[in-house]
């Protein structure tokens, strides 16, 4: 464990020089640096239960908000998604949370290709990666996070113009982000965020809430396969 | 740029290889909900959720914070703040939510439920929301006793009904805004409710079973003394498929199993509860076909005497089950490396009676309270009311620190949770000694 940790240790002190972060990062014990769940590195150990033998009943209603896409243009959330079913996530491309944005990003990136190799999923369903770091994260970086994930469905990126446009979209989402800060109240250049990622019905109708322990591509594909049959089923 | 990201991708995932599976876990409680973040380090303070008593202080259920980090030596063991909710409304349990900063709180006898925030200043935390509507929004659910974070949610598990007030009863969900989602009635003939545990990598949630209002609000000599009431107690665990959120399978657990402890290591695909009635350990074991099987594996002390096991806590290494038992004021530590076949390794006597049983995530802290119900505490000088702390070595429990909610007229301490100054500043810190200095 103390090899792991010290490993851990020296790579994010090499993550923290090369984002230009603060070099009093190097001195932090890791574990300072980020969240840690009980359920660790989560790796499910069963069959989810077949689409459309279940309910995923609304949780809340989320409203349409001001977006810049990645090559800079404005949209809204509500552009991106046109009523399609989606996959929501937020994240910042600097994070080097174990259980944080590479996970959903990674998540992400198997959904994409699993959505672009079915018809019906293809059809209905849109991804979209929006950063919750407005200062560093601009369109020209969100583009290079595109080019990165070369995605193969609807997947968009999605950044916003300051953190002034950004909080009532987070709060919308119920998506806490703070920053991590030295004592001094220095900024550390990391995120305190709990991972979330939203799935959204047609009707901007959250339906299911993904976090650490239960976040992973077969059960999302899952619950959207239950939402097409469900949609199938309803009158008009 | 392109270089920057890529590198901080295979950074990321290079850092998730390296520590999957294998997160150190050195604080907060052990039996948290899996999907929020935990503390980590030595908690600050302790949140007592605790019952009203008339005429002891304003008389009215509150929530009391006691300093329990000894580098603050003049509010180590101290009480620090208390939020009264105004009467006395059988408070009981209580959990965060999936940001580990809301703590939800509810009330047995008329259903309400209080959210804190304890983030602005973690000393002294908000009552920020009131939900008075938990029966009418639950189609009769009474009784929000467990408060389990879900990713975006509050699972909510009941006691009872307002129908009948007996044990029937329901898992209610809210989201974190406090808007109702959904009902989820236990299944017939495990119609009764008590806790609710999920081990997320399996996808399998236990419930527990009590009893309904009309036994858990009479006074307890009455309930033993009525051969009817006592026939009104749960005798199952149900397994569900948590995704799907349906029963799958009914385990014959006699003699009302409260608490549900999932263990936390990797590949320990079991469960333990205790039955309070039949005062019996119980091992939930899933099998090579993926269902489960429930084992009576331990009597805990002399079955005969009704010592009443209350509240237990598993060590994060899944080595040492703490059994509380109510009627004997006990502490009873069992090895269980063994899960078929724990052994009693220490025993401590706590107070005239105890309840609530909290061990930290590093295994070095046990914390105590004394409260079971209003109506089944003990009276006159066994009514001992407390938090206590002690410190395990492995070996034995060694006394810390105690507080008399007597004598500081806060009422009767029932569950606790854990709180840190540096989690919720979102501040980093240099070292284990320092987070609390460099907050203030």
């Amino acid at each position: 464990m103390r090899g792991h940790r010290l490993l851990a240790a020296a790579v994010l002190a090499a993550v923290a020089a090369r984002a230009g972060d603060d070099a009093r990062l190097r001195a932090v014990d890791p574990a300072e640096l980020t969240y840690t769940y009980a359920v660790g590195g989560f790796a499910p150990e069963y069959t989810p239960p077949a689409p459309g033998s279940y309910t995923l009943p609304p949780i809340a209603t989320v409203t349409d908000h001001a977006l810049l896409d990645a090559d800079g243009r404005p949209t809204t959330l509500f552009a991106l998604t046109r009523g399609r079913l989606a996959v929501v996530a937020f994240v910042y491309t600097t994070c080097i949370e174990v259980t944080g944005c590479p996970l959903s990003l990674a998540v992400l990136h198997r959904l994409d290709r699993a959505i672009a190799g079915d018809r019906e999923l293809a059809r209905r369903v849109t991804l979209v990666t929006i950063s919750f770091d407005p200062e560093r994260d601009t369109p020209a970086r969100m583009a290079v996070m595109r080019s990165f994930h070369a995605p193969a469905s609807d997947w968009r990126f999605a950044t916003t113009r300051s953190e002034t446009e950004l909080a009532p979209l987070l709060a919308d989402f119920d998506q806490p982000v703070a920053k991590l800060r030295f004592a001094d109240g220095a900024w550390s250049g990391l995120f305190r965020h709990v991972l979330k990622v939203f799935l959204l019905d047609g009707e901007s109708r959250v339906r299911n809430v993904y976090s650490v322990g239960l976040l992973d591509a077969t059960l999302v594909l899952t619950d959207l396969r239950t939402l097409l049959i469900e949609a199938g089923r309803s009158p008009g | 740029m392109a270089r920057r990201v890529s590198f901080s991708l295979m950074v990321g995932a290079a850092l998730a290889a390296l520590l999957s599976g294998a997160i150190p876990a050195r604080a907060d409680e052990t039996c948290m909900s899996p999907y929020m973040p935990k503390i980590t380090g030595q908690e600050d303070y302790v949140y007592v959720w605790t019952l009203g008593i008339e005429g002891v202080g304003d008389g009215s259920d509150k929530l009391v914070t006691i300093g329990a980090n000894p580098a603050d030596a003049a509010r180590y063991g101290k009480v620090i703040s208390s939020v009264s909710v105004a009467g006395r409304h059988e408070a009981h349990h209580a959990g965060f939510g999936d940001d580990r900063r809301h703590l939800w709180a509810g009330g047995l006898d008329d259903s309400k439920i209080w959210v804190f925030d304890v983030a602005p200043d973690p000393a002294r935390p908000k009552l920020v929301r009131t939900v008075d509507s938990f029966v009418k929004d639950s189609d009769g659910v009474v009784g929000p006793h467990t408060f389990f974070a879900l990713p975006g949610r509050m699972l909510i598990t009941g006691l009872s009904n307002a129908k009948d007030h007996g044990g029937k009863t329901a898992l209610v969900e809210y989201n974190n805004d406090g808007k109702f989602i959904q009902t989820l009635w236990l299944p017939d003939p495990a119609a009764y409710g008590y806790d609710a545990r999920v081990q997320p990598r399996l996808n399998r949630m236990l419930t527990s079973s009590f009893t309904g209002w009309n036994n858990y609000m009479t006074d307890l000599r009455k309930v033993i003394a009525d051969a009817e009431a006592m026939k009104h107690f749960g005798n199952t665990v149900v397994v569900w498929d948590f995704h799907a959120r349906k029963a799958i399978q009914t385990l014959e657990v006699p003699g009302a199993p409260l608490e549900i402890r999932w263990a936390l290591q990797p590949r320990h695909n079991y469960a333990f509860t205790t039955a309070a009635l039949k005062s019996k350990i119980w091992l939930i074991e899933q099998q090579d076909d993926g269902t489960f099987k429930a084992s009576d594996v331990a009597d805990i002390a002399n079955p005969m005497d009704v010592p009443l096991p209350v509240d237990i806590s598993l060590s994060a290494d899944d080595r040492f089950l703490f059994v509380d038992t109510f009627m004997d004021g006990t502490c009873r530590v069992y090895d269980v490396s063994d899960p078929h076949q724990p052994k009693l390794v220490h025993t401590e006597k706590i107070g005239s009676q105890v309840n609530m049983v909290s061990e930290t995530w590093d295994g070095k802290r046990v914390y105590f309270t004394s409260s079971l119900l209003a109506n089944w505490d003990k009276t006159g000088k066994d009514n001992e009311q407390f938090l206590k702390a002690y410190g395990w070595d492995g070996k034995q429990l060694t006394a810390l620190f105690a507080v008399d909610f007597l004598k500081e007229k806060l009422g009767r301490p029932h569950i606790m949770h854990f709180g840190q100054e540096r989690f919720y500043k979102n501040q980093i810190y240099a070292g284990e000694a320092g987070p609390l200095a460099a907050a203030r």
